[in-house]
């Protein structure tokens, strides 16, 4: 036994379903690295772009705008139902959480429906010159890591549905809050770029 | 900042948090159990030994090399396997040894500088370790198959697209390259993490040692450089290879400078990676061997700050010879000369903490003193290579080779050498040979410049690297011959180190913890230290904890000793906000990284191996956060 000067933290609470949880910084980490992969790609974009006449090169239809329209208004709704699952989190609201994932989800998978009606009208492939190329590119990758984050969405879902939601949990609803966030933003870049890049920069068509 | 609660003297019972602590933060038995850990300082020391066999794999690969080259027209290795090494030397070195090594000393350091158990994602540190073995594992099947990547260490595009180099080789170096990012990007968010979040109540920013600071720093570098790359590797050159896109086809609009540009703003960066966790380590040797403060703490933060956002604006200086516009290249000189003004700031910060510290000449300080030295006229050189004139004079011949080995292993080899014989009482209980480690620099460093100074000349007499041969009348041969005897004088200061650590290791004298008197947290901590670190977490009061007196110094009470409880602290100032739990070991990181690696090195044969891999990684990821048990629902 030995006497020491002490600081006393055990009144401090055990768990905290807040912003100052290092998963939180985790998941911002996660974000900045995801958002630097996608300023490289829009970096890629404008660069190619820049070193052609012809954008999108002939043969290849410009850009729909309905869809992709609707989709990104789609994406921005799903946020509030992320937000509403993240604070009904931090209050322990069980079903406020379920409601808020229901409508995140719901709108995603909308969003995510018409993104797909919209490939359907395109009339080039990846392998139809670099604009194919880099095209394809940005929105495989962000179609890869929406259906990653409703995966897990759905899986917290399942969790707080079964009611096997302790506080560790919670910290999951909310801190999936930020990756959706950070999803719907970095493409407001993407579309504007994928439908309207081939108006805003370089010479016209 | 406001001064911590009242701290009053209490009565505490170390053995019997000891007894407990131990039941707690135990190992799994058996080979699952070896799998499963999670354990800060086991994966630490698991990240820095791969790193040092990957080491010797990259450095038998450079003597190969030299021994080719010693004699003109020499027939020991053909030019397809010459190609084959120098590729794999040069990803060896950068990919799986010089990050990994970094990061595995961050990983053992950071935690016990700061005063706490764990990083803040264990499991995630186990997976980013195994992604790492199974990347460098991989890169060298490839290499024993005959499938060696052998388009360089940059596998610039055309030569590296699917018109030049057919087969399997690219594939093999853009995998590996995804596989390794992986992992650093894991413990570059961890890390930050855990220096944000995780301190010792009272270590305040302006209390952050400096390694922790260098390692914060590298860790944001990686944040933004490592995604660039992944980017040139996995999107630009395999997809241009495995479906067919035209990112690199100047006949359907691609651009095979674009690749360079991807590529270079990550490599750039990628040096200040390598480099910068070396800095920290120096101005941790030299506060403990001058026995004084560091000069210009701030100055030093500051200038690591710098170079780390002047690092992502110096990647066209290795395009000089592209024909890019000239006013673009006017802007990357001056950057480029720009950040040797935050290095030389730092070396100015140490050259007066020497100057002015009591100094104990240890062989650790050995490196230290050689570092600067080395690394000087590396930095020289870089300052010359800044200049196009002299740039596109001397671009791609041994000129180049020999500033970045000065820069390279002087600049992180050098410093890591004498980290590794700082730290070796706290990795292994036991001191190193002093005796044997001084003769070991002496070696190496005359090895090193008997190495590398004759590359400088051979470059300005237009020797251009990665030529796996030439004839005798260049006159290129007695320079080579004394290039290959500093390699081979290498190797034998590297043997003598190998068994220098494998004796002190077994019969060393017992270390105690904290041998040197060293100011930091780490060497409070028993040697080697235990799995939960410290029996009471440290709270601190000073930015050199361990020089104030002990009756100042205060240790945390009240986390729960049953489970693994940490405490998170508030970013700028460290004061306690809660606790938190740390998972327990598990199989699944493991798990979870062979899945994923199934579909990672399926698509090097078809892109298609993507999907099952998505499906199979998110099945080990569900598997990995499934919650068990109540302590995983309700801490």
């Amino acid at each position: 036994v030995t006497a020491q000067r002490a600081l006393d933290v055990s009144h401090l609470p055990p768990w905290e379903v807040s912003s100052e949880q290092p998963l939180w910084w985790g998941q911002l980490l996660l974000a900045a690295i995801e958002g630097s992969l996608f300023c490289t790609m829009l970096a890629m974009y404008y660069y190619i772009r820049l070193s052609v006449d012809v954008w999108p090169p002939p043969g290849i239809a410009p850009p729909g705008r309905l869809l992709p329209a609707i989709c990104m208004a789609l994406l921005l709704a799903s946020c509030i139902g992320s937000y509403l699952a993240s604070e009904a989190a931090k209050k322990n609201d069980r079903g406020g959480m379920i409601f808020g994932l229901c409508l995140n989800l719901g709108l995603a998978f909308a969003a995510m429906t018409l993104r797909g009606l919209d490939w359907g009208t395109w009339n080039f492939k990846w392998t139809s010159t670099a604009y194919g190329s880099i095209v394809w590119g940005i929105i495989f990758i962000h179609t890869v890591d929406v259906a990653a984050d409703l995966v897990f969405t759905l899986v917290l879902l399942v969790l707080v549905v079964r009611g096997r939601c302790g506080p560790r949990q919670r910290l999951g609803v909310h801190v999936d809050s930020v990756v959706w966030y950070f999803l719907v933003a970095i493409w407001i870049p993407c579309y504007i770029t994928l439908s309207w890049g081939t108006f805003l920069v370089g010479a016209p068509r | 900042m406001t001064p911590l609660i009242e701290t009053p003297v209490r009565q505490i019972d170390e053995e019997r948090e000891r007894h407990e602590l131990e039941r707690v933060w135990a190992h799994r038995p058996g080979i699952l159990g070896w799998f499963s850990v999670t354990t800060h300082q086991t994966i630490g020391l698991r990240y820095i030994v791969t790193a040092f066999v990957f080491l010797l794999a990259g450095g038998i690969e450079a003597l190969l090399m030299r021994l080719q080259l010693a004699t003109p027209d020499n027939t020991l290795l053909s030019p397809d396997r010459y190609n084959q090494i120098f590729t794999v030397h040069g990803s060896t070195m950068m990919f799986l040894f010089a990050v990994p090594v970094m990061e595995g000393i961050g990983i053992y350091l950071v935690p016990l500088m700061l005063g706490t158990r764990n990083v803040a994602f264990p499991r995630l540190n186990a997976f980013g370790y195994w992604m790492y073995v199974i990347g460098g594992l991989f890169l060298y099947c490839g290499l024993f198959t005959n499938t060696g990547p052998d388009a360089g260490w940059f596998a610039y595009t055309p030569l590296s697209g699917p018109q030049f180099s057919p087969g399997k080789r690219i594939d093999v170096w853009a995998q590996m390259i995804t596989f390794t990012e992986i992992s650093a990007m894991c413990v570059a968010a961890e890390l930050i993490a855990t220096i944000l979040k995780m301190r010792a109540p009272g270590m305040s920013l302006n209390r952050i040692p400096l390694f922790c600071w260098a390692m914060l720093v590298q860790s944001v570098m990686v944040i933004f450089a490592m995604p660039a790359v992944m980017v040139a590797s996995n999107i630009f050159l395999l997809t241009d290879r495995t479906i067919g896109t035209h990112f690199s086809n100047p006949a359907e609009g691609g651009d095979p400078l674009l690749y360079q540009h991807v590529f270079w703003f990550f490599g750039h960066p990628e040096v200040y990676i390598i480099f910068i966790p070396a800095l920290g380590m120096v101005s941790s040797i030299l506060e403990t061997h001058t026995r004084r403060a560091i000069f210009g703490y701030p100055a030093m933060v500051l200038s690591m700050v710098a170079t780390a956002f002047i690092g992502f604006g110096l990647w066209v200086h290795h395009m000089f010879a592209t024909g890019l516009p000239q006013i673009g290249e006017a802007y990357f000189t001056a950057a480029s000369m720009m950040i040797g003004i935050a290095s030389g700031v730092q070396i100015f910060c140490w050259i007066a903490t020497l100057w002015t510290g009591r100094i104990r000449m240890t062989a650790a300080m050995h490196f230290v003193l050689g570092f600067i030295f080395i690394f000087v006229l590396g930095g020289m050189t870089g300052i010359m290579l800044a200049a196009i004139p002299l740039d596109l004079q001397v671009h791609d011949t041994f000129f180049v080779v020999a500033h970045f080995h000065y820069v390279l292993i002087g600049g992180a080899l050098f410093p890591l050498f004498g980290g590794f014989h700082y730290w070796f009482p706290k990795f292994t209980g036991r001191m190193i040979d002093e005796r044997v480690g001084k003769i070991g620099f002496w070696i190496l460093f005359t090895g090193f410049n008997l190495t590398f100074f004759p590359m400088h000349i051979l470059g300005l007499h237009g020797m251009t690297r990665r030529i796996y041969t030439y004839p005798a009348e260049m006159g290129w041969g007695p320079a080579n011959s004394l290039a290959t005897a500093g390699a081979v004088l290498i190797l034998t200061g590297g043997i003598l180190f190998i068994g220098n650590v494998l004796t002190s290791r077994k019969s060393g004298p017992e270390a105690g913890a904290n041998p040197w008197d060293a100011p930091t947290l780490e060497w409070a901590a028993s040697s080697p230290p235990a799995h939960y670190n410290f029996i009471n977490l440290p709270a601190v009061t000073a930015r050199y904890p361990l020089w104030t007196p002990a009756r100042n110094r205060i240790v945390v009470t009240g986390l729960r000793d049953d489970r693994r409880e940490v405490l998170v602290t508030s970013i700028t100032d460290a004061q306690p906000q809660f606790r938190y739990v740390l998972p327990d070991p598990t199989i699944w990181p493991f798990v979870t990284a062979i899945l994923v690696t199934i579909g990672l090195i399926g698509s090097v044969f078809q892109f298609q191996w993507y999907y099952p891999g998505f499906v199979l990684a998110a099945i080990g990821l569900i598997g990995w956060f499934w919650p068990r048990g109540p302590v995983e629902i309700e801490p």
